[in-house]
């Protein structure tokens, strides 16, 4: 039997093992690689304003690169390595006790709880969060004449604003979440057992979380430090909001010679200086990672011998009892610890919420007065009325089919755990269809457009990243070979690429391709109801977001035996239906997670999006860094505001969804963070 | 709520619009008609809609109302519009649904449309008059058809038929203005007159916490007007001795490259400012607005020359709506839009017999000589011209931003 099953497979023709990572390695290879080529080639160019792409190939030199290593422009790449170092290990100093309090310290409630609050911040706008640091700190705040009454401070207020230090502030701010995610994921795995035999076996509590805690906890360490440091040397901006002219980040430098500068030469230089300068920093920093414990090691005797000369001495001396510090105290001190850094990532959330009731016309500015004014201005209230009515009516008659059917006993338990859902479904595309999908519950066109465009290029990139990113994470793990390194290699570029790159790649690739045959007319004309600007914040989206699908996908499936595909194979399934049966429902959590957190990073993506978008696909983040150029108004706080309360309530209800379907909440928060 | 504070707007303003005219007039009853033509239909219907009590149907003024429909993507600086004009107003009356985008410089816009190379997707553009010429070579722009916005005929001809477009055939005047500063009083304590005064204030007890203009014609301009050199300059020496000095001297002192500091000038972000007079007229709003006592602020145009620069609508080639960019660009030119328009940006938008206008339309317009400049200052004034000296001074701005980071 096994043996005629063999024979028949050996005939048949075999697909090469990249098979299935096929359709990533051409996107990739169309929209990273050739654009980033490109951006090299451009930087041996000339610069010349006269074309309509103004760049000269024709006379290659090297002067660019000259340029940036004169002293204007280098100290700005050192300022940018300076602060993104500096708030990476921030971040570090911060984040661990807080993941380490949620991972050892809480129940299991509690750890939801903790692991809510961090994760629940970064959906709101990346952008409104950095803009409402201009609240508290500026220097005719209500901080500022508070501290001022005080006599804290100088007459002249909090002088942060404008400045490298505010930058420091909100970047760690803003990248925080991205620390203590993974190093909860990883200290949460730890078996405690190891912890125990360590104070088993006489270990303190110190050389205990540093000679068993912290090493085992090194993948989630180096997660976090790539996942923190590596945004943050690209961040735009931040700087851009916050900096003024002091603190200026090479994000922002870069993004302004393809726009005001017109250099694209000197532009294209920065990004291949800084890329590099990453990929250096992060040699450096494992280098010194593998030598310091080493360099320790060589100490170990000297440090044995002082240990027991000191042991020794306690013994002789009895316990110093104001040195141990009690379980309680310490388990206090983290727990206050994680509640100050919670109101720390919720202070800008509150501030926005607050100004969304701004009465004044600035966003930044408290008029004293609350005031749903702007509310007003936003929304048409007898609309949102109507839809919340329609929306009420439908859950209602929902509960009420529910009721009545269960005590007819007509419906069985599954089909009844679905109803609501169904119900809220029809709810939402009924009412999607009288509102012309929700366009009308606004007053002001603009930022409904906006949330929706949002949303349209957010799931679209996402639906990409979730079925080519999926293929190839399938791909790597049940075919690795050759390929699979080379192919590694280009998804671990694209991760260690800034943002700021890609979008200047594909900003500059576009008007080169678009007089293709047919792939030009789809980002020029569009496609359907698609116009060709969404077409590209697909494109330019979905990098990432495949890159961390493939990712997630590869690790749920390195972790699961193959037996199982064997097994259904050997049984005569043939490899389609394999797939189908057997591979698919295994790795449906890991694509449902990837797809979540590759629509969060696509919903709030401001970088790539401000330089490919075009008129009929301004995304939210795209109309607010526009407006952020003048005066922002209250009502973006209050699209901020919508935008939070309709991303969380399809999260919550995708969270429903899937822990019906069997995954627990736990596992979701881990494959959340990529592990 | 929302539905009401939605028709408030309009009817509020009609109402004024027909009190005023009611004052002004005095004789009753005459009525004043907006035409409303289905433009671009068949067959050519107009709609005159009946406005009693309102005798400026002979005022000399065009009030030509084209409707259209679809949406209609503008491209213009931050803040150019009334709220009310580009979102309900538009809706109501032109029937079309406006969505506005921002950009910061000239160079930004032409960047973004040379980069999707007439697929922008935009349909209105407003450039400054002299970077027009470049966007015709490049392609950037098309021909207006002035027949579909007959309202042309309410602009004071100073200010139609510039050197960059002498027969209007692709940009109409949108609203002109100059550049000044504005400083704290209770923190800058010499009388300021001079870009020179400025400039010395930035580098001494202003400096740290001055903020420039972010296009490099102001910020190198300001130089060149400092030191009676004519901003249009072309002579290596002086674009030399400017990079000199702004670059090796002066950028240490900056705190921000900002061109719209009124927001953050009422958060007390900088203690002084360059900036466009508009937007340093709102900045008095925001400062009472953020409790601050607008009166310590004193506002300075800039001598003994500045600049006059004129924005201008244009419609972008490929545009996908060009009737409705005809139809907007026509209504922001009946004299009660324009005017309203006005009020908001604070600058000029060059109706003929503008003086009257305001009399009548806005009598209680405040810090009007932030707005209208007297004929001894406009003399002063400099219009930009685009020469190879441009790329040059967008160089020593992008030094000037490397060089203040440091």
């Amino acid at each position: 039997m096994t043996a005629t099953v063999a024979a028949t497979t050996r005939r048949r023709w075999r697909a090469p093992k990249y098979a299935l990572a096929l359709p990533s390695i051409i996107w990739y290879t169309v929209f990273f690689a050739a654009p980033i080529a490109f951006i090299v080639f451009y930087s041996f160019g000339t610069k010349d304003t006269s074309k309509l792409l103004p760049v000269d190939l024709t006379n290659l030199s090297t002067a660019s690169y000259k340029e940036v290593f004169d002293e204007t422009f280098f100290t700005t790449f050192r300022a940018t390595l300076r602060i993104s170092i500096t708030a990476t290990l921030l971040c570090l100093v911060i984040g661990l006790p807080v993941a380490y309090f949620a991972a050892f310290k809480v129940s299991e409630k509690w750890k939801a709880i903790v692991l809510a609050a961090v994760v629940v911040p970064s959906f709101t706008s990346f952008l409104i969060r950095t803009v409402a640091w201009r609240i508290p700190l500026a220097p005719n705040g209500t901080l500022s004449k508070f501290l001022k009454d005080l006599s804290l401070i100088g007459e002249n207020g909090i002088q942060i604003l404008e400045t490298s230090l505010a930058v420091q502030i909100a970047i760690v701010y803003n990248y925080l979440g991205f620390m203590i995610l993974p190093l909860f994921v990883a200290l949460d795995r730890i078996d405690s057992r190891m912890r125990e035999a360590s104070k088993d076996l006489g270990a303190g509590r110190v050389a205990t979380f540093f000679g068993v805690t912290l090493p085992l906890a090194g993948p989630g360490i180096i997660a976090g430090v790539l996942l923190t440091f590596i945004p943050m040397c690209g961040d735009y901006v931040t700087a851009t909001v916050l900096g003024g002219a002091k603190g200026n980040m090479i994000g922002a430098m870069i993004a302004s010679q393809f726009s005001g500068a017109q250099n694209w030469p000197l532009g294209s230089a920065m990004a291949v200086l800084m890329i590099a300068a990453v990929l250096l920093t992060l040699v450096v920093g494992t280098v010194i990672v593998w030598v310091i414990p080493r360099i320790v090691g060589l100490g170990e005797p000297l440090v044995q011998r002082w240990r027991r000369a000191m042991r020794a001495r306690q013994v002789q001396r009895g316990p110093r009892a104001g040195f141990v510090v009690g379980d309680s105290v310490l388990h206090r001190l983290l727990g206050v610890w994680t509640s100050l850094v919670l109101v720390f990532l919720f202070i800008p959330i509150g501030l926005v919420f607050l100004h969304s009731f701004n009465r004044g016309g600035s966003f930044t500015i408290w008029s004293n007065a609350v005031s749903i004014k702007w509310w007003g201005e936003l929304f048409d209230g007898a609309q949102v009325l109507n839809t919340a009515i329609r929306f009420a009516v439908f859950i209602g008659a929902g509960f009420l089919a529910k009721w009545m059917l269960s005590r007819r006993q007509m419906l069985g338990s599954r089909t009844s755990s679905w109803l609501i859902t169904s119900v809220v479904v029809l709810a939402f595309v009924i009412n999607g269809l009288v509102t012309s999908w929700y366009a009308k519950i606004f007053d002001y066109a603009g930022i409904g457009d906006a949330i929706r465009n949002s949303f349209m290029a957010a799931f679209g990139a996402t639906v990409i990243a979730v079925l080519i990113g999926g293929m190839s994470g399938v791909a790597l793990a049940r075919r690795p070979g050759r390929w699979a390194t080379v192919f590694m290699g280009l998804v671990f570029l694209i991760l260690v690429t800034p943002e700021i790159m890609d979008a200047i790649a594909l900003a500059t690739w576009f008007p080169r391709i678009q007089d293709l045959p047919i792939v030009g007319h789809i980002f020029t004309n569009g496609w359907g109801p698609f116009n060709g600007g969404i077409n590209k914040l697909w494109v330019g989206q979905s990098m990432y977001a495949s890159a961390v699908v493939t990712l997630i996908v590869r690790a749920r499936l390195a972790g699961l035996d193959e037996s199982l595909e064997q097994a259904a194979a050997d049984l005569g399934a043939p490899p389609g239906r394999a797939f189908r049966q057997i591979t698919l429902p295994l790795i449906a959590s890991a694509m449902i997670a990837g797809g979540l957190l590759s629509f969060a990073l696509c919903l709030d993506n401001a970088v790539i999006s401000t330089l490919i978008s075009e008129a009929g696909s301004t995304t939210f983040p795209v109309a607010l860094l526009g407006a952020t150029r003048s005066t922002i108004k209250p009502f973006w706080g209050v699209g901020a505001v919508s935008l939070f309360v309709v991303t969380m309530t399809s999260l919550w209800f995708l969270v429903v969804i899937l822990r019906r379907s069997g995954d627990s909440a736990s596992n979701i928060a881990a494959t959340l963070t990529g592990s | 709520m929302a539905k009401q504070l939605r028709m408030l707007a309009p009817d509020d303003f009609r109402e004024k619009l027909s009190r005023r005219a009611f004052l002004k007039g005095g004789t009753a009853a005459a009525g004043f008609a907006i035409v409303l033509a289905a433009c671009g239909s068949s067959d050519d219907e107009a709609v005159t809609i009946e406005t009693t009590g309102s005798d400026m149907a002979d005022d000399g003024y065009s009030r030509v109302v084209n409707t259209a429909s679809g949406t209609l993507a503008m491209y213009t600086w931050g803040d150019y519009n009334d709220p009310d004009l580009v979102g309900a107003l538009a809706d109501s009356t032109l029937g079309v649904s406006m969505k506005v985008d921002y950009y910061a410089s000239n160079e930004d816009l032409i960047t973004k449309l040379a980069a999707s190379n007439g697929n922008s997707g935009f349909d209105i553009v407003v450039p400054t008059g002299p970077y027009v010429p470049q966007m015709i070579e490049k392609g950037l722009i098309q021909k207006l058809d002035l027949s579909l916005i007959p309202n042309f005929s309410n602009l004071d001809p100073a200010y139609t038929s510039q050197a960059w477009d002498p027969n209007n055939e692709y940009s109409v005047c949108k609203n002109w203005g100059s550049t000044g500063y504005f400083y704290d009083k209770t923190k800058i304590t010499r009388t300021m007159e001079t870009w020179q005064d400025f400039i010395d204030a930035c580098m001494n007890e202003g400096s740290g916490n001055c903020a420039m203009i972010d296009t490099a014609p102001n910020f190198c301009g300001m130089w060149f007007w400092a030191n009676g050199i004519n901003w249009n300059t072309q002579d290596e020496a002086d674009l030399d001795a400017c990079e000199k000095f702004l670059v090796e001297e002066f950028a240490q002192h900056i705190k921000a490259f900002d061109s719209y500091p009124s927001t953050k000038l009422a958060e007390g972000a900088y203690s002084l400012a360059m900036g466009w007079n508009g937007d340093l007229r709102q900045a008095y709003v925001r400062i009472a607005d953020a409790g601050g006592n607008p009166e310590d602020w004193v506002w300075v145009l800039g001598s003994p020359a500045t600049e006059l620069w004129m924005d201008t609508y244009c419609i972008a080639a490929g545009s996908p709506n060009a009737e409705a960019a005809h139809a907007w660009i026509n209504w922001d030119l009946v004299p009660e839009i324009s005017i309203k328009d006005l009020e908001y940006h604070g600058y000029n938008t060059g109706m003929k017999d503008m003086e009257s206008l305001i009399a009548n339309l806005a009598p209680d317009l405040e810090r009007g000589e932030m707005i209208f400049f007297t004929p001894e200052q406009v003399a002063t004034f400099q219009t930009q011209e685009i020469t190879p000296a441009l790329d040059r001074m967008v160089d020593i701005l992008n030094k000037a931003k490397a060089k203040a980071g440091a």
